[in-house]
This record gives structure tokens, C-alpha cells and sequence, in this order.
């Protein structure tokens, strides 16, 4: 068993720990009822989001400066893993809008900037894919991420001001009775540790295929996760 | 005197490898012919001796200077003919040139000289776009002695020339480093005093005068 | 500091000159407009009424997809990057090199601004005054730095007519916004146009300085 699957086991065991929380210890919300439970992990998937595209800034920073592969590596793996966690974010959230509002949708200023969010990371990564390996994508693509992570807030800012004062439905009430505030704290803390576990896996799997020439690299990696990594 | 040195030259895309640790020698004045066909890297070596791309990895010294970090200030003593040539069609050949006077930072009176040089005078207000693939090959060599560079970069400048094009091959490389790219055996023994052969990104060897093979 | 200024001039009075030479750009551009403008009126059903209330709305799509031509066009064609090169390989400043370009482009679409807003006053019956206009200079501005930004990025990657557009929009998003609104008051409706066009200039100074700061190194190698 290499230390990855070790991590993933783990991550996923959390996972399930927080799941329980969710269904058994959380009380059921007094207005909203079922549906509330969503919110534990909406949340959380979201801000698991942004730290990553923080890293995916940092990686950008640094690679600017430094033009260390590891750092863009890290910015590639931290990418992918956001944009994942952003979809899960905004489907989830889809799906605990419908029966609280009433609508799927709204273009209040935090769903419409985790969408342009969303929209931006998935052109960094296509990007990444339609343009040739090598330090000058790697820089262009560090100039996406730089600008794509400045433009959420503007954004944000943009639409608040748009609206004027008529906010969005406020998503999270201010007081939350102590079991539902311990529930949601472990499912952050799980959810942070499972997007560190998949940036982590996929921080390798980008090392093993920088490192190796394409057609091979499927089953280097393949052949990696089945050989057992040496003691440290 | 060095102009050149190069050790383990290498050019990665992918997967796919250019150049293979290719090393590389040359004094001040001298005239260096890169032989090969095509796909041989040739290109590939000349782009990285132009400061116009980064080897993925090895050293490159010009006249001194590494030539990744100082690029810039080596820009200004290199001129480069690449394959492409790069003109600007609406535009005439002066306004070519009187162009690439403005981005060099030299004085515009260097460009009739260059036009007389490369033998353009004639056709000096024609818009590039509309002269012979000789002419804009001979506008392109005008452009990368504009500024007087000390090393002289010519990916095939031979492919389009006209007849002329060899005379003026060796009266542009006078007095100049340069290193050029052809598949004219002849031409590069006449022009060059020292040659290297490229075969799959690696170098076959260099040495004086190549006598013609086939 | 003013060898990146006569830099800057110098590409884009080369831009400019080969445009006004070849006049391939903004004939096209001006009746690309012109089309969207018939179109809107067809899809739209656009009348005396709401016009005002439409008219905006059209007058962002047509600058959007206006501005994506124009400024992908000023890094795109093959030749383009040839000579891009020969640039590059001067002592010039790259970031000059970039700010020349975008400048031109950024002209170029002015250029085509200036058929886009008398057509719209022509067929739709919106008012035409110093208020729309500043609101249409100040955002096209904004949008040429980025626009230009990425067009050099893409400029070498497949499929970039689909990933220039994926990748310029959302940074568009706030231009579009606070100049949708300036143009919203500058055409009737109700609303802050000096708060709006605070904005713009706001955002126009921000990402100035971003891309400035990225151009040398998108451009260079």
C-alpha cells in the first residue's frame, strides 16, 4: 500500500465520519428542514475551492519569479482539484436552491462570481491541454491564474455594487446552534483534508508524467500506485 | 578571441527531443556553416544562438555573456535572418527598416546605406508585400545588419536569393561572426571556414571545410 | 522612460499604417456591427418603447464580440508572429512592444465604435451624447489591455478562437458591468453615471497596471 492510497483511505474514512455527522448528530434545521444538510458540505466544497486556487496563485507567483517546475506542477495539480471542488460547489448548491428558493438560480453577486470562478480555472486548464508542454505555457498559464484569482473579487465587488442594496438570500444564518456549528467544522476540516490528499495525488501523477515521455506515462503510473513506495 | 561557446546544448518539446547535447566553438570572425537536413535540428540551434529560444538545457556563452541572462543586452549585437522572414507587407521597404531603426534606438540615416548594401535602392518604396521572395529575402538580410550586430544568425538565407544572393552573402558576412544554415554544400565551403553536421538533433561533428560528400 | 514611449508610437503607428494601407479590419468590423444591430431588431422585437431598455444590452454583445476580433487579430496571424519575433529580438522594452499593440487595437475598435453608436441612435432612436461616449472610451480602454493581453497568449495555441473568448470574458465581467450601467443613464434609465464611470476608471487604472506588469512575461521568452 503506497502512502497515497494510505492518505486516500483516510480522506475517504473522514469523509464518511463527516457524513455521519451530517445525518445523525446535526439536528434538523427548524425552517428549512432536510434540504439544510446540504449546506455542510456546499460550504465547505467551497471553501476548499478557493484555498486551492489560492495555491494555484502561489504556484503562479512563484513560477513567475523562480521558474520552478515543482511550483508549477503544484499550481496544475491545485487547479484541477478546485475546479472540481467548485463544481461540486455550485451543484450542490443548485440542488439546495430549488426546494429553499424556489429557483435553481440567481444572479446574486456569490453565485455569479463562483460561476465566472469556475469559468476561468476551467480555461486555465484547458489551456494547460490545447498548448504545448513547456515553460512558455507554463508562464502564459501562470498569467491566467494570477489574473483569474484578482478578478473573482472584482467581480464580486461589481455585481454587490450592481444590485445596489438588494442582497441575495443570506445562504447561512448568523446563529447556529453548537451542534450544527461542530458539524460543520468537522466537514470543513475533512473537506480541506481530502482536496490536500487530491492536490497531493495529483501533484505526482503530474510529476510521473512530466518526467516520462506521454504514451508511457499511463502505465508508469499505473505501475507506480502498485509498487510499494520505499520506507522514509 | 570567443564568440561562441556551447556546451550540451539540448531542446526538449514534450517528448519530442531537437537537440541532443550539442556542443559548439567559435571565435570572433569566423564563419561557421550548420549543415543537416532537414529536421536535423538546424533551425532548432540557430534559434537558441539567436537568443530567439531557451535551450531546455545545457550553456550558451556569446562573446562572453550567458546568453539566457543577458539576452537582452546580446540582442543588440546579434542580427538574425530566421526562417520566416517577417516583414511587414502594407509597409514599404524604407518604412521596414526606418521601423526597426525606431525599436533598435538607431539613427535612420543607417537605412539607405543597408538598402544600398543589399542592393534595394530601386525598389526602396515599394510595399515589402510586393516584391520578389529575392527582394524581401535581401530586406530581410538588411534588417539583421541595420544595427550593426557583431554576430550574424542565417537560417537558409541562400533558399530564396537570386543569383546575386551569394555575393552578397559574403559581403554582408564580412568582418562578422556569423553562423549559417544551408543545404548548399558549395556555398558553405565558400563562405564558411568551419562547419558542423547535424543529424536527429545531434551533432555529427564539426570541423574545417566539409569537402562534398554527395 | 521615453524610449518606451517612442517604442510604444513607433508599433503602433506601424499597426495603424498597415490597417489604413490594407483596410481589412474595420470595414469588416463596421458592418459586423451593423448586421448585429439588424439582427437585435429582428430577435428583439425592438421599437420606439423599449428601445432604451434593449438598446444597451446590444450595444455590450456587439463590443464584446467586436473587441474579441479586433484585439485577437492584433497577435493572431501567422506572419504576425514572425514579425513579433523580429521585435522581440530588439533591445526594445517588451512591455512598450505590447502597449503599442494593444494601443492600435484598441484605436481600431474606437474606429468601429464610432459606426456602432450613429448606427444605434440611426435604427434604434437611442440618444447619442458625451455621456455614452465617455462610458464607451473608458470601458474600451480596459478591455483592450486584457483583450490584447490574452490574444498574445492564445496567439499560438489551437482552437484559439475558443479560448480567447473563454478566457477574456470573465475578466470583462466588471467592464461590462459598470459601463453597462453608465450606458443604461447615459441612454434615460435611472442611476448613478458618476459613480459608474468612478468605476470604470477605477478598473481601467487596475488592470493598466496588471497587464503592464504581465506583459514582459507574455511576450518574451
Amino acid at each position: 500500500m503506497t502512502r497515497y492510497t494510505r492518505l486516500a483511505g483516510l480522506a475517504v474514512l473522514l469523509m464518511l465520519a463527516a457524513g455521519a455527522l451530517i445525518f445523525f448528530y446535526a439536528p434538523e434545521d427548524y425552517l428549512q428542514k432536510e434540504p439544510q444538510r446540504i449546506f455542510y458540505l456546499h460550504v465547505s466544497a467551497a471553501i476548499a475551492a478557493f484555498a486551492c486556487f489560492a495555491v494555484v496563485l502561489g504556484g503562479s507567483a512563484v513560477y513567475l519569479r523562480t521558474e520552478s517546475a515543482r511550483a508549477d506542477r503544484l499550481a496544475r495539480a491545485a487547479a484541477l482539484v478546485g475546479v472540481v471542488l467548485t463544481t461540486v460547489t455550485l451543484v450542490m448548491g443548485m440542488l439546495y436552491a430549488k426546494p429553499i428558493w424556489g429557483t435553481f438560480w440567481t444572479w446574486d453577486a456569490r453565485l455569479t462570481s463562483t460561476l465566472v470562478l469556475w469559468i476561468i480555472y476551467a480555461g486555465y486548464l484547458l489551456l494547460r491541454r490545447l498548448a504545448e508542454p513547456g515553460q512558455q505555457t507554463a508562464r502564459f498559464a501562470a498569467v491566467v491564474g494570477i489574473f483569474g484569482f484578482v478578478d473573482v473579487p472584482i467581480v464580486y465587488f461589481s455585481v454587490t455594487w450592481w444590485r445596489g442594496h438588494h442582497p441575495g438570500p443570506v445562504i447561512v444564518s448568523n446563529a447556529l446552534p453548537p451542534e450544527m456549528l461542530f458539524t460543520f467544522m468537522v466537514t470543513m476540516a475533512c473537506t480541506l483534508f481530502l482536496a490536500a490528499v487530491m492536490v497531493a495525488i495529483r501533484y505526482r501523477i503530474e510529476t510521473l508524467m512530466d518526467e516520462a515521455p506521454s504514451p508511457a506515462s499511463a502505465h508508469l503510473v499505473g505501475a507506480a500506485a502498485r509498487e510499494p513506495e520505499p520506507a522514509r | 578571441m570567443s564568440a561562441i561557446v556551447a556546451h550540451e546544448l539540448t531542446q526538449r518539446y514534450g517528448s519530442e527531443v531537437a537537440l541532443d547535447s550539442v556542443d559548439l566553438a567559435l571565435d570572433q570572425g569566423e564563419h561557421l556553416a550548420v549543415l543537416g537536413d532537414n529536421g536535423a535540428g538546424k533551425t532548432t540551434l540557430l534559434r537558441i544562438l539567436a537568443t530567439a529560444a531557451r535551450p531546455t538545457s545545457g550553456r550558451l556563452e556569446i562573446f562572453g555573456l550567458d546568453a539566457v541572462r543577458e539576452r537582452k543586452a546580446l540582442r543588440a549585437r546579434i542580427g538574425f535572418v530566421a526562417h520566416a522572414p517577417g516583414l511587414y507587407p502594407a509597409l514599404s521597404a524604407v518604412e521596414n527598416l526606418e521601423f526597426f531603426c525606431a525599436l533598435h534606438d538607431v539613427d535612420r540615416k543607417r537605412v539607405p546605406e543597408t538598402l544600398d548594401l543589399v542592393g534595394l535602392t530601386d525598389v526602396a518604396r515599394r510595399p515589402a508585400g510586393r516584391l520578389s521572395r529575392g527582394e524581401q529575402q535581401r530586406l530581410a538580410i538588411g534588417r539583421a545588419v541595420l544595427h550593426g550586430p557583431r554576430l550574424l544568425v542565417l537560417d537558409e538565407p541562400d533558399a530564396s536569393l537570386d543569383s546575386g544572393g551569394p555575393d552578397l552573402l559574403a559581403n554582408v558576412m564580412r568582418d562578422r561572426t556569423v553562423v549559417l544554415a544551408t543545404h548548399d554544400h558549395a556555398l558553405a565551403n565558400r563562405l564558411c571556414q568551419r562547419t558542423i553536421v547535424l543529424r536527429n538533433g545531434r551533432s555529427l561533428g564539426a570541423g574545417t571545410r566539409l569537402r562534398v560528400v554527395r | 522612460m521615453t524610449r518606451s514611449i517612442s517604442v510604444a508610437y513607433a508599433v503602433a503607428r506601424k499597426d495603424l499604417t498597415s490597417e489604413w494601407r490594407t483596410r481589412e479590419l474595420v470595414p469588416a468590423l463596421g458592418q459586423f456591427v451593423v448586421l448585429a444591430l439588424v439582427i437585435a431588431n429582428f430577435g428583439f422585437q425592438i421599437d420606439s418603447r423599449n428601445a432604451t431598455v434593449i438598446a444597451p444590452g446590444v450595444l455590450w454583445l456587439a463590443l464584446v464580440f467586436a473587441g474579441l476580433v479586433a484585439f485577437g487579430r492584433a497577435f493572431a496571424a501567422e506572419r504576425e508572429q514572425a514579425s513579433l519575433e523580429a521585435m522581440l529580438l530588439t533591445p526594445a522594452p517588451p512591455a512598450a512592444i505590447f502597449a503599442g499593440k494593444a494601443i492600435a487595437a484598441a484605436l481600431l475598435l474606437i474606429v468601429c465604435e464610432m459606426v456602432l453608436l450613429p448606427a444605434m441612435t440611426l435604427f434604434f432612436g437611442t440618444p447619442l451624447n458625451p455621456a455614452l461616449i465617455v462610458a464607451v472610451l473608458l470601458a474600451t480602454v480596459g478591455m483592450a489591455a486584457v483583450g490584447c493581453l490574452f490574444a498574445a497568449i492564445v496567439a499560438r495555441v489551437r482552437s484559439r478562437e475558443v479560448l480567447l473568448p473563454l478566457l477574456t470574458l470573465p475578466l470583462w465581467i466588471p467592464f461590462i458591468v459598470a459601463g453597462g450601467q453608465a450606458v443604461q443613464v447615459a441612454m434615460g434609465a435611472s442611476g448613478n453615471y458618476n459613480q459608474a464611470v468612478a468605476l470604470l476608471i477605477d478598473f481601467d487604472i487596475l488592470f493598466l497596471v496588471l497587464t503592464s506588469l504581465a506583459a514582459r512575461f507574455v511576450l518574451d521568452d
